[in-house]
């Protein structure tokens, strides 16, 4: 018979979301394994060597990597928290067992609760030639400088002034690497203004309404034609320009990784402002099928701080539906949704909040 | 660069143009095209081309990119060696 | 249009930017933060009560001008690199600016480097009169650069040298 490993609450993703998750539960008595698909736990926060923003409570001030760095080591501290790194979940089935591989071996895991914070994937765009050597997403670029010490090229042309366009691009220009321009599609920034305006006042040019029309080259990428957008989204014909580039970088948006989600039957939505399909929830974030709850970028792409607590909140609410802390999960439970709400309340929350909005609405999944 | 291809499907080297000619052959789905043609069946699973896909047969019938019906998700969501399987407990 | 270029507006600027009297009295924090995104470690930062508490964590930071004593603690720590202290006391026809900076090489005391304006238009050679390291954890370096007075509320950045290449 086939050895099964037995455990409390399984995590799905040892990013923000999944290490707190991870903590939190497991502070309230549970026991938790984490599987994390890479060597080291701490999802993309193992590359941000930026100040994060928010408040005391999610770090702010901090980079990234020292965000992560204490998340990891938060789990570390605590022994009912276990991390299998080099892990991939790779299924779960109906009768509630997630398989996995790790070591080359086929794991299987018998969990009584699952928390699916698997993060999102780079969004791709189709334009000529897009397949030539030298065109990265924004994550590759980040992976290739952050964590192996290799820059991509020596001239970037960056699609997408959302906040992972301007975060890469500052990135990029902070390991020497000159950026010809970012261009974005949209009429305005996506990202925060603060890291545009450092950009702009270091010379590099931003170009709303502007897109890529083809990447040209012969054994790799030589240069970029690019437009101008009118007001509806259209190419203005003679407004092309020619930048020699020898690496288009994409940063056009993630989607959420929700295949586990589709496989385990959740309920599933297409809300544009959460970035893709995500799985209908409830405010502490259990799926519709019970003892399954998403959080961070799976549940709907948002910035790492809001991961945070979302992970501490599906933590919380996993433990407690064992029994674990049912005297102080409530509480714990307000606190998050307090410190989400805080997160979500400004300008730039309000498309989060109408996609959550729209998520819990009807319910009319349409798949 | 003799001639200018759009790839949608990296994995397995499909183009926007075969796409596009399965659509105007009266393909409907995600599951349809990938049967016929392999998109989204190679080590990523679909997570590049699935929405580029999605859009083009949201743009040709006029609906939202919402409404296009998704592929049937079943485990594994990657590849994995059959050497994997017969190695494990 | 700062949400079409990033480089803030005349007017966005001048409602961050404190009187001229104000300026001629000495170091003074110059908060260019114009989104209101959720964020507040600068409140945090600021010993001297300069930088009000904020009701809800998405407003603008509120600095009292007068409180405000250009210590630059809250340069130092602002995650988006958007505070600046001026000095318009330095001396009679200049003043300093200090700015934010993570890129490398560091100038270092004395150098002369090509100052920045808010769109990244040359504004002339500048003097690095002092450089202040973020420590270990924090890793911003603060450079204090002395400019004419007339510009002192337009150098906002510096070029960058030392451009290493791949290959």
């Amino acid at each position: 018979m086939p050895k099964v490993k037995e455990t409390e609450i399984l995590i799905v993703g040892g990013g923000p979301a999944g290490l707190s998750a991870a903590s939190a539960a497991a502070n309230l008595g549970a026991s938790v394994l984490v599987l994390e698909r890479d060597g080291k736990p701490g999802g993309q926060l193992i590359k941000q060597t930026h100040k994060f923003f928010g408040s005391k409570k999610q770090y702010a001030g901090d980079r990234g990597y020292q965000i992560g760095d204490l998340l990891i080591e938060q789990c570390g501290n605590n022994p009912n928290v276990e991390v299998w790194t080099d892990t991939t979940a790779l299924g779960i089935y109906e009768d509630g067992v997630v398989t996995a591989e790790g070591q080359a071996k086929h794991l299987k895991i018998n969990p009584k609760k699952i928390i699916v914070a698997t993060g999102a994937s780079e969004k791709m765009i189709a334009f000529p030639n897009n397949d030539l050597p030298g065109i990265y997403g924004a994550g590759a670029v980040q992976t290739l400088m952050n964590v192996h010490g290799i820059v991509p090229g020596k001239r970037v042309l960056m699609i997408g002034a959302g906040n992972i366009g301007l975060i890469v691009s500052y990135q990029l220009m902070q390991a020497g690497v000159e950026i010809a321009a970012i261009i974005e599609a949209a009429p305005t920034i996506g990202g925060y203004l603060v890291h545009a305006s450092k950009i702009q006042r270091a010379g590099v040019p931003i170009l709303t309404s502007h897109t890529i029309t083809e990447a040209y080259g012969d054994e790799s990428v030589a240069g970029a034609i690019i437009c101008k957008l009118d007001e509806s989204w259209q190419p203005v014909s003679g407004s092309e320009q020619d930048l020699k580039v020898d690496v288009i970088c994409l940063a056009v948006g993630l989607s959420p990784l929700t295949e586990l989600c589709f496989q385990a039957d959740c309920q599933m939505k297409y809300v544009s402002e959460l970035s893709g399909h995500v799985p209908v929830r409830n405010e502490y974030l259990e799926t519709t099928r019970p003892g399954l709850y998403v959080a961070g970028d799976v549940s709907g792409v948002e910035e790492a701080s809001s991961a945070m607590v979302e992970g501490r909140l599906a933590g919380i609410s996993a433990a407690c539906s064992l029994g674990y802390g049912e005297d102080i999960a409530p509480k714990l439970q307000a606190e998050a949704l307090a410190e989400l709400s805080e997160l979500r309340a400004g300008p730039a929350g309000q498309k989060t909040l109408r996609g959550i909005m729209n998520l819990m609405d009807k319910g009319g999944a349409v798949c | 660069m003799q001639t200018k291809e759009t790839i949608v499907c990296r994995c397995e080297d499909i183009t926007l143009e075969e796409i596009k000619s399965l659509i105007d052959q009266g393909y409907r789905t995600i599951d349809e095209i990938k049967r016929v043609i392999r998109a989204g069946m190679g080590p990523c699973q679909g997570r590049t081309c699935r929405m580029l896909i999605a859009q083009e047969l949201a743009k040709y019938y006029g609906i939202p990119v919402g409404e296009v019906l998704m592929p049937t998700f079943r485990p594994t969501v990657r590849p994995v060696k059959l050497g994997t399987f017969a190695g494990g407990e | 249009m700062l949400n079409k270029t990033g480089i803030p507006t005349a007017e966005d600027v001048k409602k961050v930017s404190p009187s001229e009297d104000r300026l001629k009295k000495g170091p003074v924090a110059i908060i260019e933060c114009f989104q209101e995104i959720p964020c507040n470690p600068c409140t945090e930062a600021c010993k001297q009560g300069a930088i009000q508490p904020m009701e809800d964590i998405n407003n603008l930071p509120k600095l009292d001008f007068d409180k405000c004593n250009g210590c630059g603690v809250c340069l130092s720590r602002c995650p988006g690199l958007a505070i600046f202290i001026v000095d318009a006391s330095y001396s009679d026809t200049e003043a300093v600016v200090r700015i934010p900076f993570e890129y490398l090489p560091v100038p270092q005391v004395s150098d002369k480097v090509v100052g920045l304006s808010r769109a990244g238009e040359e504004l002339g050679v500048f003097e690095v009169i002092k450089v202040q390291s973020g420590g270990q954890k924090n890793k911003t370096y603060t450079l204090w650069l002395v400019v004419p007075n007339d510009l002192a509320m337009d150098v906002r950045s510096i070029r960058l040298g030392g451009v290493r290449h791949a290959n």
